[in-house]
């Protein structure tokens, strides 16, 4: 594959010259169409990366791994559209500086895949814009549509039934870009504000939980959807999350490294229908 | 001769095991998921798949579970045990390293203090496995010296036919003989020829691997570091294992009236080793990982003789990250100890 080549000597070039000391890609997995998060340090490293059309997780997430930007060293990573989104979004909430992020942009339609054009977060926000204005429509979840035409008992059930097969493994939240709290709330137990079982309640408490705290910071890269070993749509709670989020205060998460945060800023013209 | 179940009686079984007290349970795929599930007939039975998506353990060791409820008035305490449920289980299409993890767990539960919820449950079951024709690429059994047909916990080992419409029934144990006994009238004798079982290959050599994991200067490892740098430390391999058993103890409630309950925890969450004082002796994913794996291949045979894995590959077929206890295990064996 020609970008794959492409790309191993890219990064072996870069580390050779001392631009980057990691770069942050993909290897082969366990199966034919499975994809491993990477670390490369050397050549030989390197020499494992792929790049097609099964790398799919977003790796922005390992970008706050504790210690590994407080060198001041640059670090490489292979991100698709959603990751560059996310990657926006741990620079405008201050967990990282940019400038060290050299990405290696990359989107994929069916098996073939593009590389995007730049390497610094900002270059990408025409990018990201074009995103926002022309959503590909193949990206509504049809289930959507379905939970949008229930009524509120309804839902409630179809969401009870869901969360009732939870086991509060947190891969959810430990495989989200939009997590990386050193301390969870959940993990908070002086005082103990959220429920450590796994009941009903405590299954409720900890998805709305979750799902408010990633309004208008989700990028929907369906890595909580992936994760979950007991197949919960978390996708669609996201999904209508942006949605409501894009059409109550036109923020579409992740456009640019300097874009407020939408529940944590304030404009006249904010939408104030909820307050009596 | 041997006794044969045939595939077109088990529903009359299903009936019979229910009147005679059992809820039947067995492997049930719902939205394309698939957990060990109270049914009510045999056809909502899903016998084609590898395994369930979810292990046998949480039937005998729930996710939550209440202990006691209390109160508090004026002066007095009040604690009232929940006792565990004394219904009878039968678990029918159970595979294998399900079986074995079942006991694996039993000598941990019943080592200093034997505990009541698990053995109450225990003691009212009856595990009927089915010896495995399929495998997947995550299937590991025979790694750990069991295999596809290993009796290992079972009651009773059903063997499918060739023509894969029947079982050849073995009873193990004197709860297995009753099962049996229950459904007599539906077992015919015959020979027909059973299925070859699946293969399994050995993705490891497991003494290799133990005995770098016991050399202590290994403890401290680059290796450690290295295969776990992706481990992004969720608690999936740990809540869907057959075998991880570990729990936390927490009160739901404020001063005057709760509930305390019994929750899983893993040895992959940060929080798991914390201390009070903020220091925490496994501070890093690598510590973590590398606790999982000595706590299932050192430890744990080093107290009870046998180890805490069974095979099943859920750790490795599920994870976000593609790792697992394969992986690690098949590199352990590449390295010299």
């Amino acid at each position: 594959m020609i970008t794959q080549e492409k790309y191993r000597s890219k990064v072996k070039k870069l580390l050779a010259d001392g631009s980057v000391k990691m770069v942050i890609g993909y290897s082969p997995g366990s199966t034919a169409d499975r994809r491993r998060p990477l670390f490369i340090r050397s050549f030989e490293e390197a020499d494992q990366l792929v790049l097609d059309s099964n790398c799919i997780a977003n790796l922005s997430g390992y970008l706050v791994t504790e210690g590994l930007l407080s060198d001041e060293k640059r670090v490489a990573i292979f991100l698709r559209p959603e990751g560059i989104r996310s990657l926006n979004i741990l620079a405008a909430e201050s967990q990282l500086n940019v400038d060290q992020i050299i990405i290696f942009g990359f989107d994929s339609i069916g098996r073939e895949v593009n590389s995007l054009p730049g390497e610094h977060a900002d270059e990408f926000s025409e990018f990201i814009g074009s995103i926002k204005e022309n959503p590909p429509e193949k990206s509504r979840e049809p289930l959507l549509y379905q939970l949008e035409q229930m009524n509120p008992q309804e839902r409630f059930a179809f969401w009870k039934e869901e969360f009732s097969r939870c086991i509060k493994c947190y891969a959810c939240r430990q495989s989200c870009p939009m997590c990386y709290c050193r301390r969870c709330v959940v993990d908070s137990n002086q005082p103990q504000w959220v429920n450590t079982s796994s009941h009903t309640l405590g299954n409720f408490e900890w998805n709305i939980v979750r799902a408010f705290h990633l309004a208008g910071r989700c990028v929907g890269c369906g890595n909580c959807d992936r994760s979950c070993p007991v197949n919960i749509p978390l996708r669609l709670i996201n999904a209508k999350m942006s949605e409501e989020v894009l059409g109550s205060f036109n923020h579409f998460a992740g456009m640019s490294t300097t874009q407020e945060p939408v529940l944590a800023s304030f404009k006249k013209e904010d939408s104030e229908t909820f307050i009596l | 001769m041997t006794r044969i179940l045939f595939s077109d009686k088990l529903d009359n079984c299903v009936t019979r095991w229910q009147s005679a007290g059992f809820t039947v349970i067995g492997p049930v795929t719902k939205d394309a998921f698939s957990s060990y599930t109270a049914v009510e007939h045999a056809s909502d039975f899903d016998l084609g798949i590898v395994l369930p998506d979810r292990s046998l353990k949480e039937l005998f060791f729930p996710q939550t579970e209440p202990m006691l409820r209390y109160t508090l008035k004026q002066q007095s305490i009040n604690t009232e045990d929940f006792t565990p449920p004394s219904g009878k289980k039968l678990i029918f299409g159970v595979r294998p390293c399900d079986a074995a993890g079942l006991s694996i767990d039993d000598p941990l539960f019943g080592w200093d203090y034997k505990d009541e919820y698990w053995f109450q449950r225990r003691n009212n079951s009856v595990i009927v496995t089915i010896a495995c024709t399929k495998a997947d690429d995550f299937c590991l059994c025979t790694s750990l010296k069991l295999a596809p047909d290993s009796t290992t916990g079972s009651d009773i080992l059903l063997r499918p036919l060739e023509n894969n419409n029947g079982w050849h029934a073995e009873e193990l144990t004197d709860r297995g003989r009753e099962a049996l006994l229950a459904i007599e009238e539906f077992l015919q004798e015959g020979s027909e020829p059973t299925a070859p079982m699946a293969v399994v290959p050995e993705m490891f050599d497991l003494d290799t691997c133990v005995a770098w994991l016991q050399n202590p200067e290994n403890f401290e490892s680059k290796f450690w570091k290295d295969i776990s740098m992706r481990c992004i430390g969720c608690g999936s391999c740990t809540y869907l294992c057959p075998t991880c058993h570990c729990f936390d103890i927490q009160d739901e409630g404020d001063t005057y009236s709760g509930i305390r309950r019994k929750n899983w925890d893993s040895c992959s969450f940060a929080l798991f080793t914390m201390h009070t004082s903020g220091h925490n002796p496994r501070s890093t994913q690598s510590a973590r990982w590398r606790q999982r794996i000595m706590h299932k291949f050192n430890y744990f045979p080093g107290k009870f003789s046998v180890n805490s894995c069974s095979g099943c590959g859920r750790c490795s077929r599920q994870c976000p990250v593609d790792m697992g206890i394969t992986e690690t295990l098949q590199k352990i064996s590449t390295l010299h100890s």
